[in-house]
């Protein structure tokens, strides 16, 4: 049987995390939903996606520089813990979402299903 | 009264706040402290010179410039805003030391900005005394 002492546990480094939304947007397209989410100084290791019910969660952190024998004189960046949760309509087609990185933002792209799409239909001659 | 407090505390916040305060109040507060504030940034100053994180999710490297003008740092840019439309930014330092502006080292990963820059060394001059 071991015991740890609270000293111990403290010898792990914590970093307090704030908790924020990201800023996103949507947008429609023929085919597909576009759902932006910006995410500055998340790496694409650090992005959690799940789905489940038909809710997509997005967690992530960022990582941001700590710059030795400098001082830090203004401080606006936080280290954060984004976490965002988008309830995604029937129409969308689960099974064919995508993700990709570009410059700090996660892209996502919710394809719509077949029968949503619009469609022509063919007029034949009698 | 606010920005002078600031100027006290903090010399970093004397350029923002002499931007916002006056006379632009006409226009939506809202809108105008979110646009003065971009992009975010940490500061980092040290003996050697100035250490600069910014957040710049969504903008192109080609869309971002980062210049020096003896003591005043300038970030400006191009972005797309929530609504899709593309937007011009522009953020001022003014800072309490001058800086090398041809050694410049940028750098961006992930929509987060890094910027070095090495102070320019003070120039010592002995100044001779004349006996009269």
């Amino acid at each position: 049987m071991s015991l740890t002492k609270k000293s111990d546990q403290q010898d792990v480094q914590k970093v307090d995390r704030v908790e924020l939304t990201p800023a996103s947007r949507v947008v429609e397209c023929e085919n597909a939903y576009t759902l932006t989410v910006e995410l500055p100084g998340v790496s694409e290791k650090e992005i959690e996606l799940t789905l489940e019910n038909r809710v997509l969660s997005i967690t992530a952190e960022n990582t941001l520089e700590v710059f030795k024998d400098y001082t830090l004189v203004l401080h606006e960046l936080p280290e954060a813990r984004y976490r965002a949760a988008f309830d995604l309509p029937d129409h969308v087609d689960t099974a064919g979402i995508k993700a990709a990185t570009k410059n700090g933002l996660l892209v996502l792209t919710l394809p719509k299903r077949e029968e949503v799409k619009p469609r022509r239909i063919a007029v034949k001659a009698g | 009264m606010r920005a002078y407090l600031n100027t006290i505390n903090n010399p970093w916040r004397v350029f923002d706040e002499v931007m916002g305060d006056f006379p632009f109040d006409l226009f939506d507060t809202a809108l105008r402290t979110r646009a003065r504030r971009y992009p975010r940034v940490n500061v980092w100053e040290s003996e050697d010179g100035l250490a600069v994180q910014a957040e710049v999710a969504g903008v192109e490297p080609d869309k971002l410039d980062v210049a020096v003008d003896a003591n005043i740092l300038t970030i400006k840019g191009e972005r797309e805003q929530a609504d899709g439309s593309r937007a011009e930014f522009q953020r001022s330092f003014n800072l309490p030391f001058e800086l090398e502006n041809d050694k410049i080292k940028a750098t961006i990963k992930n929509g987060l900005l890094t910027v070095k820059i090495p102070r320019k060394p003070i120039e010592k001059r002995k100044i001779a005394i004349e006996k009269l």
